[in-house]
Order: structure tokens, then sequence, then C-alpha cells
């Protein structure tokens, strides 16, 4: 019985969780930079932007998913900044190089349609295609999560203006 | 049975194709508008692949535009109660 040997787990914290995190970011950025110049408008929404997608990875676990620790790898790097992850007890080894995802023996169709999930999911370019599919999933969870909290949070201030 | 389990501990553990079924049976659950199929139990997984990547994109550019309308209204927003309230009622 190959099939019930692992547990696939694809549970999200709940909103709260990335509502506080996002929060946490927002009032981040209003202390480094007060929301002065008006020409400065792009740059805003990019860090707001960005806020949104290293909030939300770190709400779903940080360094606990190979998703999260893409982006949030990369958001450093955009910073110049180091990011180290504590070595994890991991039984098995997720990444691969490309040259031996090439032998992954699935259907050409559904290897193609994975190449251009690949893309799409953060770090998914070193994953097999079966581990893409996992993350893929907490992946939508999350991002649909992060939606909810803003759209929630936008209609807040939309009402409170008016 | 002991063959195939042999042959998958060697090569960098790939599951079982009864799981990755079962994955993309979960997959689709997330996906909001797909269209029940007739063969349910055979999963077109190239079509769902393909409304994953889809419904990505979508959630990419809710981001975007709700990082949009967020820094058009937060600047507008004083300082004290406003958003007391809001992130109240957010946190509840």
């Amino acid at each position: 019985m190959a099939s019930a040997d692992k547990l696939i787990n694809t549970d999200v914290p709940e909103k709260d969780v990335f509502a506080f995190h996002f929060l946490q970011s927002l009032s981040n950025l209003r202390k480094q930079n007060p929301f002065d110049t008006p020409d400065q408008k792009n740059y805003r929404v990019r860090k707001i932007k960005k806020a949104a997608y290293v909030s939300m990875a770190r709400a779903a676990g940080g360094s606990s998913r190979l998703w999260s620790r893409a982006l949030l790898r990369r958001a450093a790097k955009d910073d110049n900044k180091i990011v180290r992850f504590s070595r994890r007890k991991r039984k098995v080894t997720w990444k691969i190089s490309s040259k031996r995802r090439r032998s992954n023996q699935r259907a050409p169709v559904v290897e193609e349609a994975a190449e251009r999930l690949r893309n799409l999911v953060p770090g998914g370019g070193g994953m097999e295609t079966s581990k893409l599919m996992e993350e893929t999933a907490h992946y939508i969870k999350c991002l649909s999560m992060q939606v909810k909290v803003m759209q929630c949070l936008v209609d807040g201030l939309h009402y409170n203006k008016n | 049975m002991s063959n195939r389990r042999s042959r998958q501990s060697s090569s960098a553990s790939r599951i079982s194709d009864d799981q990755m079924i079962d994955l993309v049976s979960k997959l689709r659950q997330f996906l909001p508008e797909i269209h029940e199929r007739r063969r349910s139990d055979k999963v077109s997984a190239s079509k769902v692949l393909q409304e994953t990547c889809n419904y990505i994109r979508k959630l990419h550019r809710e981001v975007d535009n709700l990082s949009d309308r967020l820094s058009q209204l937060l600047d507008s927003v004083d300082e004290d109660s406003p958003e007391a309230v809001v992130i109240r009622s957010l946190l509840m």
C-alpha cells in the first residue's frame, strides 16, 4: 500500500494570522517612510505589494515550506540582505537539479503544464512534479487568504473614509 | 508490488501515481470554477494544472490591485481612531 505511506498536509493558518503579519508589515512601512510625497506613488505600491508577499510567507510558516522560503530569500536578496534558514532535520531532499528532474516519467503534456506552474510558484524551478503539486496547493490557499485579508482592509478603510 | 517499492525508494522518493491523482483531485477542490466532469475519477491532470496556473495568475493580479488601492487609501487616512477601528475589526 504505497499510497498510504506519506501524509500530505496542506493546512494553512487562520485568517487572523495573515492579518496580524500583514498589519505588522504595514506599520513597519509607516515607521520607515511616512507617506508624504505624492510622486513616490509607484514606490509605495511596490513596497506594499512586497510587504503583502513577505508577510504571507511568514504567516504561512516561514521556513517550513519550500515556496515561502524561496519567496523570503528572493525578497531579502532584493534588499541586499543575507537570509539564513536554520538547518532542519529533513528526511528527504526535495530539491533536485533540473537535469535529474528531466528524467521524471510523467506524461509530457502534464510535464508541460507543470513547467508553466513552476514559473508561477516561488521556488518551483527545483521541485519535482509531485512536490510541486503539494506546494502549489498550499501556495494557493495562502494566496487566497492574503487576498481576503487585503480586501477586508480595503473595505474597512474605504468605509471609514466616507 | 515490492519491486515497485524498491524502485521508488531508489529514485528520489517519487510518490506513486495514486498519490499523484489524489493530489490533483485536492487541487481541484481549491479551484473555484472548475466544471464537473463526467469521468471525475479519471482527472485530466493537465487541465487541472492549466486551471491552477490561471487561478494563480488571477490571485497575483488581485494582490497587485489591492496593493494599489491600499496605497491610495493609506495615505489619505488620519492617524488615530479610524485605523484603530479597522484594525480591531480585522482581528476580531
